[in-house]
């Protein structure tokens, strides 16, 4: 890079080894356009070349050149420090001349990435390469995005959601997720049981929200503390009225929508949580939701391949899941022995537990208000 | 009038207008047609998942809730008919082996569940259609789904959706491959389907403003087929045995059935149930069905489903006559197993569903025993115990509810008369009626109206089967159960209340046919119908004077005939004399107390009759027995009969009678001739007595008697006598036209007497006659009566004129006479 037209000036290109064979994964870039670089995990050596070559003939002076392997957080709104968390640095070359095109190996051995890749609406997490050649007056930098992957094994605990909800006299429900804890491909199984029904439903939606937060999570409110919301997914798990004792099956295919693992206080700077909303809208257009944690998790690409052998072979079929209610369905009032859910509940959480307060749900009006101030981003 | 407050899905609807309904239905046809082209655009392309977003699109106006259920249906019928398209295309790359990875999930990411499921299904039936492994789980995991779609109208389409995709991909094996499924994962599934359809058509029931109650009803009834198709699939499994209806099938659909408690749907089910499953099932599972007619609602008219059972069960047995059940039973009702108690079992159950039911009408009740009456009838027609156990039993209801009289066109009174009649009708025998006991306790519960109109049923039947009742018994029996017509009741509308009076008519009709009925009273032992006739006698005698008119005169004839087949067993019955002379005192007696009520002409008629009677059978004592009937005969014409027209009619009858008779002696016989001359002469009008002389001629020539020992006794100068009173009476005559009519008539008494060969009377007389009438011919004006009197004497004359001319043959002269 020259900027008087004078002087020597020279090209830097990093080639990462098995750029071939290695995975790729696509990863937002600032502007929100999409971008597709090499993927590597926790642990993984990251190794190369690094070709410099010049522009014309002729020598070029430097202070040295280097390598390094960089991983930072960037807040959008404190553009000046970038929070580098991960910082390794290789020399190339001690303080010189190059006299013709160089070609240097490099290598970062077992590198430790704590962290996965992520961009969202005030931060953003990313793995670099850079490659510099100090001299007196410009250095010539060159950076290479990486993407990272964080993995986890399959949750040692993985308890089922469920929870008995309502507003008193209104509407009581009870509400199972198959889990807590979801992998990016998962299904999420559940369903909803009516104990209580005294207003007039229309239709009743899950949505995936994510809930980004920047700064400090024990230094809440503080100025440089930022909260979005971005719901991911609307789907639809029921239309019309239900009748109390009506049972809702839920089933929502997690592998169709962009999201993140669930990321908790990244080195105290953001989090990444979601959460899955039950909205029921009833036809004065009042909301009513409750709004539940799950964490997402990322699993490794071979454990799901053996999951689903036959990609011909609908998976998640109800009867695999829950279980077939034989005969014909029970029929008015629905007694506790009749509803499987409840029994289930009974037994999981105790007897205790049916006397225990119902927790409450959130209602809101019908001018939309409320649910917007939750949503911001997503409008 | 559209209510902003309650915007139910289908109130708006139905509120705004019909063109409204068009008008949406039309933009909503437009979508599907445009979504649905570009959906075969892509699939020609082979770009599926642009074609699955169409098709998503275009299921999305499914999801619409201003259609009333009519236009919904062709909104759905459109876009289902769009659906086979795709169906086709992935059956088609299925087969080519070309599958779409992920397809089953892939569809399950459309954000809104109504497209979403109708997308599943179809996928889901490709994906059974070219992998039967998958049948069992997808079949529970599509039925299981649909629950998510809890809005009634566009449940029941979506789920009804369900049932057409499945419906050729239903395992029906017994036994069979576990993935594949077996017959009992298609019941299990159809049950649920029905269970949550029957659900939400219940549900439809109580949405919206109650001032729409009729019209929700009115489209419930329209969706209703929805529902019941689940049942027809039921039915339509070919391997649900007798064993698996019994075990799973029926109490599934009873179970929902009566907890739904919505007395719209429990009817038109349990009439589903009876019509889409056959009769063998129905046959062993009469208890269960019948225990769940009990537990329906209030509003449910358990009376017409229980009546559709029994005629469906009794047009079985009726059809299967002849078949017969497992060899070696022979005695067995056909068609219906021995071991099924088909009556019993519903005998009880019906007296449970009425324990039950303690609102229902009591003319339900009454159908209900209707219902089992035919039942017993036509499956059981042998048993009339059946038959009068229901009567008993409809006899006893009548009791528990108090009820005392039913009034007449009531709608008890109709449906009691309904039950009576059937008896009556099958039997084709009253005396087979007569058996059942407890028939006639329950006529008593008519009223006058009612017990008349089953009296006249029941002679009608009698008549029309030629019913002969053959003991005093039974013509007691049967005479009790028509009183309302043999005399008058207690409870019947007097005549001076402002009852219309009966019409006069109607009533010589019914009466007529009690007097049919008396025929019908026929004994093979005389002294039976002896014993017949006087038991009838009895009862027809306190029917007053309206009515003996009619039914004292068959008695009377039918006495006679008696006594007349008395005679036929004179060599058999050494007693016959006295017994006739017993019949023609009961004669005699009965046809006084017709005097008593003021008839003449009837008892002055049956007197003569009887004499003639007496004449020709002539027992012991004949003589004065028959000479009594005639002085009878002749005290009747002297006190009661004093119209002139009635008194020459009268003595007319008498003189031909006793002209005819010749069991008397002389010395009776005498004083007889002479009253009827004397009677005849003593006729008030001329003309009158000139005919009666003329007439009485006629006694003195031909009459009869034992001197004559049934020779004519011809006494010429008698009749000569009476012929003469004849002239003279009739040239009193003031008018000629009369006079001279008279004296045509007489002359052809002369001519008879001539010829018949009375000396006395010659041909001066006859040429003075003819004389006296030309003379005054002229005479007369010209009229229809003189051209009747001339035609008359022409034809007399002519008569003559063909005597004179074969007279060389007759050996008869008429020479001399003067035409």
């Amino acid at each position: 890079m020259s900027f008087f037209g004078f002087g020597q000036s020279a090209d830097i290109e990093i080639t990462l080894d098995g750029v071939d064979t290695r995975k790729t994964a696509d990863i937002k870039s600032e502007d929100g356009k999409k971008e597709r670089h090499l993927l590597y995990y926790d642990g993984e050596t990251v190794s190369g070349k690094i070709s410099i070559s010049l522009r014309k003939a002729g020598k070029l002076e430097h202070q040295g050149v280097k390598v390094e392997f960089i991983g930072q957080i960037e807040l959008y709104y404190d553009r000046g420090n970038h929070h580098e968390f991960t910082s390794l640095v290789k020399e190339l070359a001690r303080p010189g001349e190059l006299t013709h095109n160089t070609v240097y190996p490099f290598e970062f051995a077992n590198v430790e990435k704590p962290f996965e890749s992520y961009t969202g609406s005030n931060v953003r997490l990313r793995y670099f390469l850079r490659v510099t050649i100090v001299r007196r007056l410009s250095d010539i930098v060159k950076e290479l995005e990486l993407v990272v992957h964080t993995l986890s094994s399959y949750p040692d605990m993985n308890n089922p959601i469920k929870m008995e909800v309502g507003i008193e006299d209104c509407l009581h429900i009870e509400f199972e997720y198959n889990k807590s804890k979801y992998h990016l491909k998962d299904v999420i199984v559940g369903k909803i049981y009516f104990l209580l029904v005294r207003i007039k439903i229309k239709h009743m939606e899950i949505a995936i929200i994510k809930r980004e937060t920047t700064g400090s999570e024990y230094i809440f409110a503080g100025p440089h503390t930022f909260t979005e919301n971005e719901t991911i997914a609307k789907y639809e798990i029921m239309d019309g009225a239900p009748v109390r004792g009506e049972s809702i099956p839920i089933r929502v295919f997690l592998a169709g929508y962009d999201l993140t693992p669930t990321m908790r206080d990244i080195n105290k700077k953001f989090s990444v949580r979601y959460y899955l909303n039950l909205v029921l809208m009833d036809e004065e257009d009042r909301r009513y939701f409750k709004q539940q944690e799950i964490t997402l998790w990322r699993k490794g690409e071979k454990s799901r391949k053996s999951q689903t052998a036959s990609p011909h072979m609908p998976s998640h079929l109800v009867s695999a899941e829950t279980g077939f209610p034989q005969g014909a369905a029970q029929n008015g009032p629905p007694s506790i022995s009749s509803c499987p859910s409840q029994s289930v509940s009974s037994s999981i959480t105790g007897i205790e537990d049916i006397h225990a307060p119902i927790e409450g749900m959130t209602r809101e009006e019908g001018d939309g208000e409320g649910e917007k101030e939750i949503n911001t981003e997503s409008n | 009038m559209v209510s902003l407050f309650f915007s139910q899905p289908i109130t708006p609807a139905a509120m705004t207008g019909v063109e409204e309904q068009e008008k949406l239905l039309e933009d909503a046809v437009g979508v599907v047609k445009v979504q649905a082209f570009q959906m075969k655009h892509c699939l020609d392309k082979s770009k599926l998942m642009d074609a699955l977003k169409h098709a998503s699109t275009m299921l999305g106006e499914l999801r619409t809730s201003l259609l009333s259920p009519k236009s919904y249906y062709e909104l759905y019928m459109a876009i289902t008919d769009e659906l086979r398209h795709l169906e086709l295309y992935l059956l088609d790359e299925f087969q080519k082996g070309r599958k779409v990875t992920d397809l089953y999930e892939l569809v399950q990411y459309a954000g809104n569940i109504v497209p979403r499921l109708y997308l599943l299904i179809t996928v889901g039936l490709v994906y059974i259609k070219t992998n039967r492994y998958l049948k069992r789980d997808l079949l529970r995991d599509l039925v299981e789904m649909c629950r998510g779609v809890q809005h009634p109208l566009r449940g029941l389409f979506l789920r009804n959706y369900l049932l057409q995709c499945t419906r050729n991909v239903l395992p029906d094996v017994a036994d069979g491959d576990e993935q594949e499924g077996t017959v009992r994962d298609s019941i299990d599934f159809v049950l649920m389907n029905f269970a949550e359809m029957n659900k939400l058509w219940v549900r439809m029931q109580h949405q919206g403003h109650s001032r729409n109650r009729e019209r929700r009803e009115r489209e419930r009834e329209e969706l209703r087929i929805l529902v019941g198709t689940n049942l027809v699939r039921l039915s339509q499994l070919e391997t649900v045995t007798l064993d698996k209806y019994v075990k799973l099938v029926l109490p599934g659909i009873l179970e929902q059935v009566v907890s739904c408690r919505d007395a719209i749907a429990q009817e038109y089910l349990m009439e589903c149930i009876i019509q889409v499953f056959p009769d063998e099932f129905h046959l062993q599972t009469l208890n269960a069905f019948l225990k769940s007619c009990a537990e329906l609602q209030n509003g449910v008219n358990v009376k017409n489903i229980i009546i559709s059972l029994i005629d469906r069960l009794a047009a079985f047995s009726q059809r299967s006559d002849g078949v017969g059940g497992p060899p070696g039973s022979p005695n067995q009702v056909p068609g219906i197993p021995q071991d099924v108690k088909l009556f019993d079992v519903f005998s009880d159950q019906v007296a449970t569903i009425i324990q039950t039911r303690q609102n229902m009408p009591p003319e339900d009740i009454v159908s209900l025993q209707v219902a089992l009456i035919n039942l017993a009838h036509k499956c059981y027609p042998d048993r009339v115990d059946y038959v009068d156990k229901v009567l008993l039993t409809t006899l006893q209801i009548f009791q528990k509810l108090n009820i005392d009289k039913l009034e007449y066109n009531s709608a008890v009174s109709r449906e009691l008369s309904r039950l009576m009649k059937i008896p009556v009708d099958n039997y084709k025998n009253i005396l087979t009626v007569l058996k059942l006991k407890h028939f006639a306790p329950l006529l008593e519960y008519f009223d006058y109206e009612g017990r008349k109109l089953l009296a006249v049923y029941v002679i009608t039947n009698i008549l029309e089967n030629e019913t002969l009742i053959p003991t005093q018994e039974q013509v007691e029996a049967v005479l009790l159960m028509v009183s309302p017509l043999v005399q008058d009741q207690p409870d019947q509308p007097s005549i001076s209340s402002m009852v219309e009076p009966e019409d006069p008519e109607d009533f010589a009709e019914e009466q007529g046919l009690l007097g049919r009925l008396i025929h019908h009273f026929k004994s093979d032992t005389a002294d039976q119908q002896y014993m017949i006739l006087s038991a009838a006698r009895k009862h027809f005698s306190a029917g007053g004077s309206k009515r003996v008119k009619y039914t004292l005169p068959p008695i009377v004839f039918q006495a006679y005939q008696l006594a007349f087949t008395y005679k036929g067993l004179k060599d058999q019955d050494d007693m016959w004399q006295k017994k006739c002379q017993k019949i023609f005192q009961f004669c005699h007696a009965t046809i006084t107390a017709l005097m008593k009520a003021d008839f003449a002409e009837l008892p002055l008629r049956l007197f003569l009759q009887g004499a003639i009677a007496i004449g020709e059978i002539r027992f012991d004592n004949f003589e004065m027995v028959a000479y009594e009937f005639m002085s009878q005969a002749f005290s009747i014409y002297e006190d009661e009969i004093s119209d002139s027209k009635a008194q020459l009619a009268a003595i007319t009858l008498i003189i031909a009678t006793f002209e005819q008779m010749s069991c008397f002696s002389e010395e009776n016989a005498e004083p007889v001739r002479n009253q009827c001359a004397l009677y005849a002469s003593k006729l008030l009008r001329k003309p009158d007595q000139c005919r009666g002389v003329a007439t009485c001629s006629h006694i003195f020539w031909s009459g009869k008697s034992l001197a004559t020992a049934g020779k004519e006794m011809q006494d010429g100068n008698k009749v000569l006598d009476c012929l003469k009173k004849g002239i003279r009476i009739a040239s009193q005559c003031m008018d000629t036209s009369v006079q001279v009519q008279l004296f045509v008539e007489l002359l052809n008494h002369y001519i008879y007497f001539y010829e018949k060969g009375n000396t006395a009377v010659t041909v001066q007389i006859l040429n003075q006659v003819i004389a006296k009438i030309k003379e005054e011919l002229p005479n007369l004006e010209v009229s229809e009566e003189t051209e009747q009197i001339q035609k008359h004497l022409a034809n007399t004359v002519e008569h003559l004129r063909n005597r004179i001319e074969s007279s060389e043959s007759e050996g008869l002269s008429y020479q001399g006479i003067a035409l």
